[in-house]
């Protein structure tokens, strides 16, 4: 007996007779409601940038957090519904933290991007005799920025626990906006700090509110190999690892100005 | 939360795809969770296993005996087990473990022939499987409590290997166990090695058959009747009991243990 | 067989003989850093007590084209070590598209025998290769998982007699340099290899289990020129890729008495 087509979007497992699973696709759409999310690479490292909504003037814009570390050389910029996003991050920093206990190595970002992934198909029903992990797919879309021996990348994983590189991309609300400026702008030879600037000038294009350093969120990892006058921002904020970090409001304004 | 993937288990469509060929590491179970297992000891026990390489192939040989304690208690046990076409192996230890791992084994043969598939399990995995099977126990604190031989020949290569209890493993062109590892080893080394291309079945027949009288002679746990298994292009052969032509008119002139008075 | 004793209650009570699960199998190992080699070594005796169980069972075992595993103590522990490190090393390979590096392996190694600690493999480990950075790599272990990265290492059956040696001419201990001259901080391949063979040949005449055979592995760094190895006998080159690590075995006849 076939079931009517509205039917087939009841069950996480249970495929529409055109080969679709409608609980992913709507998975993927609650991230087109989220807030526009962006990550450019070059070859001096990879800069993320979020957009804060700051709904009501009486909310303290530094507690919305949208870009979180999950390793000392990488970390991820969510859109989407960003609580599902701590399950996730909370096991990419787990599997992260066991790699370099097992292996004495930093892991490839390839890898945590492959391990979100893992989990990101966890859901549906139960498990041989064991419980069901998760009901429902991720409704959150990560861009994970990091850096490894194979140089500065950027990964895009999303409900349907695919994960694929990017040179630059945008997720969320105006992410179909910010896309296409990607591709107008972004080119090879990008100093961090054009990265920056674009990410921040794509943002500001797609955002209501007028861009500051309250609300949006900015946050970048350097290449090992990167050439030191790249950096626009003074020394104390370039960590000695030069690994992942999230800019505070000040150098976040030092870039802001630029623009 | 659990992180480690390869904990979470599989899909449940896994029941009707139960070929788990994707290697899952699997952490270890906490090793004080079955409670304490008795650790067993032989009871009915068989002594050496012989063998050596020749020319077309691989010969094995072991006694009819199967003791309790120092009793003779069976006296025509059979301790060659053929397997397949092409692999033979001998077991000394215990001999009940000995048949339960010749019902596995011929399980596993079984379903080999059913899956025919014309893939068919050769000496080397048949080895392979018993020392996975011994080291699995032993770790388990729960041994099959045997030393085996596998002797056998399959596609033109002749493959002799020896098995234990603990796991451990070795080849080499002449193998004993027990007692014979002592008595007769040295023997057989001094008659093989360098040989093993040349020595025809006969001469290698009359090494074996050497070095079990020397064994009868010595080992109080041994019987002067025994079989002899051959394996080579042709397949598995595995003779008739036979008796060792002995002689104990040499006693006579042996002076100094017992009570001669002269 | 089981026996009564009397326990201090004075009741008897039946006493279990104990299954060991361990034995030990003799030989002895040997691992030898060099600037851009190095050098892994093992005789291939298998004994028990006094009986020699074959006179060729490797302990020496190639895990990549880098890495090489010595592995000596209890045969049966040592080879299901080595196909669980290289399950491992397969498994790596298929989730991270990459040779894991030998100072990873050494890690993992740790990790493997340490999850064991209560039930431990009887093993002592040596892993030799090349490092990410191109420098000769020696890591030696104990069985319950310590480990550190040495220029040389000896264990087995005939460590006392070679690691003493190698301690004097290796790391020069006990010997004042010439004046105005120093020690060297890494010696050349073929030096590094009579020592190995001396070693080999001197443990073969004074310790019973040591004998039959030797197999010495050499890995050679990227770019570095193997030419040392055409005054050698006895060598097979089993390097796999092209311009990568080299690796050889040279495979000697040790006394069989």
């Amino acid at each position: 007996m076939f079931l009517t087509r509205s039917e087939y979007d009841r069950g996480v497992n249970t495929f529409s007779p055109e080969g679709r699973l409608f609980q992913v696709e709507y998975a993927m759409e609650a991230i087109k409601l989220g807030s526009t999310t962006v990550g450019i690479r070059t070859p001096h490292g990879v800069v993320l940038a979020v957009e804060k909504r700051v709904h009501s003037p009486l909310l303290e814009s530094a507690s919305i957090e949208k870009i979180m570390e999950i390793d000392t050389h990488l970390g991820c910029a969510m859109s989407g519904l960003t609580a599902d996003a701590r399950t996730i991050i909370d096991h990419a920093r787990v599997t992260a933290q066991n790699h370099s206990f097992t292996y004495d190595e930093k892991i490839k970002v390839e890898s945590v991007a492959q391990a979100v992934c893992d989990l990101a198909l966890r859901f549906g029903e139960s498990v041989h005799d064991e419980e069901a992990m998760m009901s429902r797919p991720f409704g959150v879309a990560l861009l994970i920025a990091g850096n490894d021996e194979l140089g500065p990348q950027l990964y895009h994983t999303d409900p349907s626990g695919t994960s694929m590189r990017y040179d630059a991309k945008a997720i969320g609300s105006g992410s179909e906006a910010a896309q296409s400026e990607l591709q107008d702008k972004w080119h090879k030879q990008m100093t961090l700090q054009e990265a920056q600037i674009l990410t921040l000038r794509v943002l500001k294009q797609v955002m209501e509110e007028k861009l500051d350093q309250h609300n949006v969120q900015v946050a970048q990892v350097h290449s090992v190999y990167s050439h030191p006058f790249v950096h626009c921002l003074t020394a104390s904020q370039v960590t000695a690892e030069k690994g992942f970090e999230i800019l505070d409001e000040t150098s976040l304004k030092g870039v802001i100005e630029l623009m | 939360m659990d992180h480690f993937p390869t904990n979470w288990g599989r899909p449940r469509n896994d029941t009707i795809d139960p070929y788990g060929t994707y290697p899952i590491h699997q952490r270890p179970k906490d090793a004080f969770s079955t409670g304490i297992q008795r650790t067993q000891h032989p009871i009915v026990t068989g002594t050496s296993v012989l063998a050596i390489k020749f020319k077309d192939g691989v010969m094995m040989a072991a006694d009819n005996l199967a003791s309790y304690g120092s009793l003779a208690r069976f006296r025509d046990i059979q301790r060659l087990h053929p397997v397949g076409d092409n692999t033979v192996i001998g077991a000394g230890g215990d001999m009940s473990d000995f048949q339960y791992l010749q019902s596995i084994l011929d399980e596993l043969m079984v379903d080999e022939f059913c899956a025919s598939d014309g893939h068919t399990l050769g000496p080397a995995e048949v080895h392979n499987y018993l020392s996975e099977l011994m080291y699995a126990r032993r770790s388990k604190m729960d041994p099959l409590w045997n030393s085996l031989l596998v002797g056998g020949f399959k596609d033109g290569k002749r493959f002799l290997a020896y098995v234990d209890l603990l796991g451990t493993t070795y080849a080499s062109s002449t193998l004993a166990t027990g007692y014979g590892a002592y008595i007769a080893q040295p023997l057989l080394r001094r008659a093989v090695e360098g040989n093993e291309d040349t020595l025809t079945k006969e001469e290698a027949r009359k090494i074996l058959e050497q070095s079990m009288q020397v064994l009868f002679y010595r080992d109080a746990r041994s019987i002067d009747q025994f079989q002899i298994a051959t394996v080579t292009a042709a397949g598995v052969h595995i003779s008739e009991a036979r008796k060792l032509e002995t002689s104990w008119s040499f006693a006579e002139g042996i002076r100094g243990y017992g009570a001669q008075t002269q | 067989m089981e026996h009564s004793f009397a326990s201090p209650s004075g009741h008897p009570q039946p006493h279990q003989r104990h299954f060991n699960p361990y034995s030990e199998n003799g030989g002895t190992i040997l691992a030898i850093a060099g600037a851009n080699f190095s050098v892994i070594a093992g005789d291939t005796r298998q004994s028990e007590g006094y009986s020699i169980q074959t006179r060729y069972a490797p302990k020496v075992f190639r895990l990549t084209d880098k890495a090489v595993l010595a592995t000596n103590g209890f045969a049966a522990d040592g080879n299901m070590f080595v196909k669980k490190v290289r399950q491992r090393l397969e498994w790596y390979r298929h989730a991270h598209s990459k040779d894991m590096p030998i100072r990873a392996i050494a890690r993992l190694i740790q990790t493997m025998l340490y999850a064991r600690r209560f039930f431990p493999y009887y093993v002592y480990n040596i892993l030799g290769g090349i490092e990410e950075d191109g420098s000769g790599a020696v890591y030696s272990f104990d069985p319950v998982g310590s480990y550190e990265r040495e220029a040389c290492r000896a264990a087995g059956a005939a460590q006392s007699l070679v690691q003493p040696f190698l301690d004097n001419q290796i790391y020069f201990k006990n010997q004042t340099p010439a004046h105005g001259t120093s020690h060297p901080a890494h010696l050349p391949l073929d030096h590094v290899l009579e020592l190995v063979i001396d070693s080999f040949t001197s443990a073969t005449e004074r310790h019973i289990e040591v004998g039959d055979g030797l197999e010495i592995y050499v890995v050679l760094a990227k770019g570095s020129t193997p030419q040392v190895l055409d005054r050698w006998q006895g060598v097979t080159e089993m390097t796999t890729t092209q311009d990568g690590e080299r690796m050889f075995v040279i495979r000697r006849n040790l006394k069989r008495d």
